[in-house]
């Protein structure tokens, strides 16, 4: 696993145009800024159906609700294209970074959770006579769901308290010598 | 008028020296998560009804929407608090900082702008009976505008908090 992540991030080397464009003044902070704004229209658009599966807004028809989603996946969409601008740059700082391991396990919970949902419960919540009250299974996969992103928000919200720090005395740009 | 007594009075007291000083990951980085926590909750549901106001999700009644509001507003005053105590900890970076004020100016915005477009959709309607049934809003183009200036102002106060990582000019009164 180490041999990979030293692999990987020798591969990624943050030496691109993309690198030297991150590493301008502004890019790096409207990057930052617009990985924040996908995280709010993915809560918005995927923790906002968790919310309607698990019971809130009883009333509004979950099929209906459902068409929030496409908003949550173009969130998503925005922070894992702004996300990787941010692993091309620094590639270090994440590939051996704890948080980082973990906001990408909750990321694949998230993701095989979703999956689940679509895969065995899909047909039933979305019957032309389903009942408004979503069932047992699809409200498990709800309850996941949000706690799964919001692991990946603390995954992510963490990352700077786990960056490995430089090497003692060394100079190196990638931190491969002193690296875990 | 000089502040700066002021912020070294804060600095100096024990929960200050906690927040930042402290080396558990409940202080500072757990007070910031629930910051962005709190934030996706509270910009997400006021960021879905904007967008519900501008035609996305068409079949969801949108008066239905106001069962979402008490999740709204937990996000809101989890942020609030939070967000206190992120300036109890670092109050010369945020208060000599014009974008800090920015920030807070755009999220009275936002907030007034929620609280007008609540009133709109989701309660009084002069002439309706039972309280249990919101109004079914027809979607002016006055509404539009609300929601569009909500969409604005969540973004730019978005951007304006990420910013304050870069446009401050003293971190503490030690600095």
């Amino acid at each position: 696993m180490h041999d990979f992540q030293i692999w990987l991030v020798t591969t990624i080397g943050g030496r691109s145009a993309i690198a030297d464009v991150m590493r301008t003044a502004w890019a790096w902070p409207l990057a930052e800024s617009l990985h924040f704004l996908g995280l709010c229209m993915l809560i918005g658009g995927v923790g906002s159906f968790d919310l309607r599966l698990l019971g809130v807004a009883r009333r509004i028809p979950i099929a209906a609700m459902h068409r929030f989603i496409p908003i949550g996946l173009l969130g998503f969409a925005i922070n894992i294209a702004t996300g990787t601008l941010f692993i091309l740059t620094e590639p270090d700082q994440y590939i051996y970074n704890p948080s980082f391991h973990f906001k990408l396990m909750f990321m694949t919970i998230g993701g095989l959770n979703a999956a689940t949902f679509y895969l065995t419960s899909y047909r039933r919540v979305f019957a032309p006579d389903a009942p408004l009250d979503a069932p047992r299974r699809a409200k498990v996969i709800a309850a996941i769901s949000l706690c799964a992103w919001i692991g990946v928000i603390t995954g992510g919200r963490l990352l700077t308290f786990y960056r490995p720090s430089a090497c003692e005395g060394q100079q190196t740009e990638l931190l491969l010598t002193c690296s875990p | 008028m000089n502040i700066d007594p002021f912020l070294a009075w804060v600095e100096s007291t024990t929960l200050s020296q906690w927040i930042i000083g402290s080396p558990s990951m409940f202080a500072f980085p757990g007070i910031l998560t629930l910051h962005a926590i709190g934030m996706g909750f509270a910009v997400g549901i006021s960021t879905a009804i904007d967008l519900r106001i501008l035609g996305v999700a068409p079949k969801v009644p949108l008066g239905e929407l106001r069962r979402f509001l008490p999740i709204l507003w937990a996000g809101f005053w989890l942020n609030a608090v939070s967000g206190v105590l992120l300036l109890i900890g670092y109050p010369t970076k945020a208060l000599t900082n014009p974008v800090f004020y920015l920030k807070l100016t755009l999220i009275a915005v936002a907030m007034a702008l929620l609280v007008r477009i609540s009133r709109q959709v989701f309660y009084e309607r002069t002439g309706s009976g039972g309280s249990s049934d919101p109004p079914t809003t027809a979607i002016t183009s006055r509404l539009r505008n609300l929601a569009i200036a909500s969409l604005v102002c969540w973004t730019g106060a978005i951007t304006a908090g990420r910013l304050l990582a870069y446009t401050y000019h003293r971190l503490t009164q030690l600095h």
